[in-house]
């Protein structure tokens, strides 16, 4: 596409391109078509919240989606042309788009047998369409590392942003944000900060010890890839299998089950060997144009090609602490509570602050605070914030545009806050395992749960509350039974942790308000 | 206080829900004014909590609490 165009739909501005180039109106006409391309996307999400994020597919791409047995995933259809919002869902880790699904696959006992049937099956698959997809996929990729920074529009609007790679498309948003508030994100620019310290991982699951590896192919690339990845997508071409266009590929299996007869190892390298041989394509484990996913679990398995390289679950925080939470888990948990255009949100022990940053990005109806009695985490927040401020200047004025939060020092179990002020507390708890310790919490649930029963309004009042020691967060919930009463429980995983996100609701019981201090 | 002359009355004015000039003030004072460095004063106790770098420190003392 072209530097200078303005920002539109993808399809058009394919056909537009090819128009231009005077590759005459078969050209523009098939760009148009990529545009309405029914593209099956599969979003890997926090497992736990696969609700969530079938909602947020629904309000803000209009489809519905479907929730795979195998934990953490959910399936929609959209436009080929839907892609810069698809990478603008603030639920979703990571992307991929289907190239087949099969619902009941019957993997033979015998190990080579079974191999056999998966090399087999690569010539059989259905891969122009969703190949079409990608190379539309790369072309938005590609302007987005061209545009380093984002103009936003003139202090009176909202412009979106684009997040994982999508053009920055300028929506004319409602200015009054006081009133009529469409809730629409200020995107943020994924901060590109390694997820150094909770591993991505395998969505493990509860309960089941399940034989589960996740390897990649090792076929090793002998020749020099001339690579063309793709980024002449724009004229409408495509690549067809047997073309001249010689790609990069890996394969990456994941596989999970008890009855199969090879490991995900030796799938990734057969089913990548047919891959190679059907493609003409050349093996690069490192630098790869197409990442080939293959998902097996038990008698499912899904087809399909990568979409994003880096996890966008790391996108707000460029000031990482010990224990910081993904941006997805936090966008999660923020759902849940259902924030409404005027409250106020509070995140008492905010660490590095994900939580309310994502809340305020995403709400920015909302009033956000988030506070922490460590030094550390409060001047690390503060970074993020001042991170996101900075990314938001806008080029013509020098004021950058205010954010809807603010961090205060303070101690959990004495608030600086009034009696029934606040609408939502939302917030990741110690879990005694890196910070804090179990004997700790025995004595801090039961006073948290009574400041944060303070703070919050009686019956409409919610709080959000994620730990990894349930055993004594239920004990501490047993002794507020008046304030607090438990509405729901999402089994999530963090960082290979087991852990537990509960939705409280406040009850109609106005608190105590013994505060000699404040 | 912010050293200006006083914009705001000491307390808000009955009907202050429909006083658009007031609600504009208002909102600049607690929206859009960042206190940087300075400090907050408890109204009871007069005692002053410091804010440093856009953060204030609400923590109390050993012997406060």
């Amino acid at each position: 596409g072209g530097g200078g165009r303005p920002p539109r739909a993808a399809g058009m501005a394919e056909a537009e391109a090819a128009g231009d180039a005077g590759l005459g109106p078969a050209a523009a006409q098939e760009g148009a078509q990529l545009a309405e391309l029914a593209a099956v996307i599969g979003a890997t999400v926090p497992t736990g919240f696969e609700h969530t994020a079938a909602e947020e597919v629904r309000e803000k791409l209009g489809s519905a989606s479907r929730i795979s047995k195998d934990r953490g995933k959910i399936y929609f259809e959209v436009p080929a042309r839907s892609l810069p919002q698809v990478h603008r869902l603030r639920s979703v880790d990571n992307l991929f788009v289907v190239v087949q699904e099969f619902k009941d696959y019957q993997f033979k006992e015998n190990k080579e047998d079974a191999l056999k049937d998966l090399e087999d099956l690569v010539k059989k698959l259905p891969w122009t369409d969703p190949l079409k997809v990608w190379e539309l996929n790369n072309s938005l990729k590609k302007k987005k590392t061209k545009r380093k920074k984002y103009n936003l529009q003139s202090p009176a609007s909202r412009g979106k942003l684009s997040d994982g790679g999508g053009e920055g498309e300028a929506d004319q948003n409602n200015t009054n944000e006081q009133e009529d508030c469409a809730q629409n994100p200020v995107a943020v620019e994924a901060a590109g900060g390694r997820d150094t310290e909770n591993p991505q991982g395998v969505a493990s699951r509860n309960g089941v010890e399940e034989e589960e590896d996740n390897e990649q192919s090792d076929v090793k690339a002998e020749v020099q890839a001339s690579s063309e990845s793709g980024s002449k997508a724009g004229e409408g071409q495509t690549g067809e299998e047997g073309e001249a266009k010689v790609l990069r590929f890996r394969v990456t299996c994941n596989r999970a089950g008890d009855k199969h007869s090879f490991t995900s190892n030796e799938a990734a390298r057969d089913f990548g060997g047919a891959v190679q041989e059907h493609f003409q394509w050349k093996a690069d484990m490192t630098n790869f144009d197409v990442e080939v996913l293959l998902n097996i679990h038990n008698n499912e398995m899904v087809v399909g090609i990568a979409l994003t390289e880096e996890s966008l679950h790391r996108r707000n925080i460029t000031h990482f602490g010990p224990t910081t939470l993904r941006s997805t888990l936090a966008y999660g948990m923020l759902r849940l509570c259902d924030p409404q255009p005027t409250d106020i949100i509070v995140d008492p022990m905010c660490g590095t602050g994900a939580i309310p940053i994502e809340g305020a990005a995403e709400w920015p109806c909302c009033y956000h605070i988030a506070g922490d009695n460590n030094p550390q985490a409060v001047k690390r927040a503060a970074n993020n914030i001042s991170s996101l401020l900075r990314k938001n200047e806008s080029k013509d004025s020098s004021a950058a545009l205010g954010v809807p939060l603010d961090v205060i020092q303070w101690d959990i179990c004495r608030l600086p806050l009034r009696t029934g002020s606040v609408d939502i507390v939302v917030t990741d708890m110690p879990f005694g395992k890196r910070i804090g310790s179990k004997k700790k919490n025995w004595d801090l649930y039961p006073a948290c749960l009574m400041e944060i029963g303070r703070i919050c309004t009686p019956g409409t009042g919610r709080a959000v509350l994620l730990t990894q020691d349930k055993k004594c967060f239920a004990k501490a919930l047993s002794r507020v039974g008046h304030i607090w009463r438990r509405a729901q429980t999402v089994w999530v995983n963090v960082g290979g942790l087991h852990a537990a996100v509960y939705l409280l609701r406040r009850t109609s019981e106005p608190a105590q308000d013994t505060r000699p201090f404040w | 206080k912010l050293g200006r002359p006083s914009e705001l009355p000491p307390e808000p004015t009955p009907g202050y829900e429909a006083d658009e000039e007031f609600l504009r003030r208002l909102h600049h004072v607690l929206l859009e004014v960042e206190v940087l460095e300075g400090s907050l004063q408890c109204p009871d106790s007069g005692r002053r909590f410091p804010i440093s770098r856009g953060v204030p420190n609400l923590l109390l003392s050993e012997d406060e609490a």
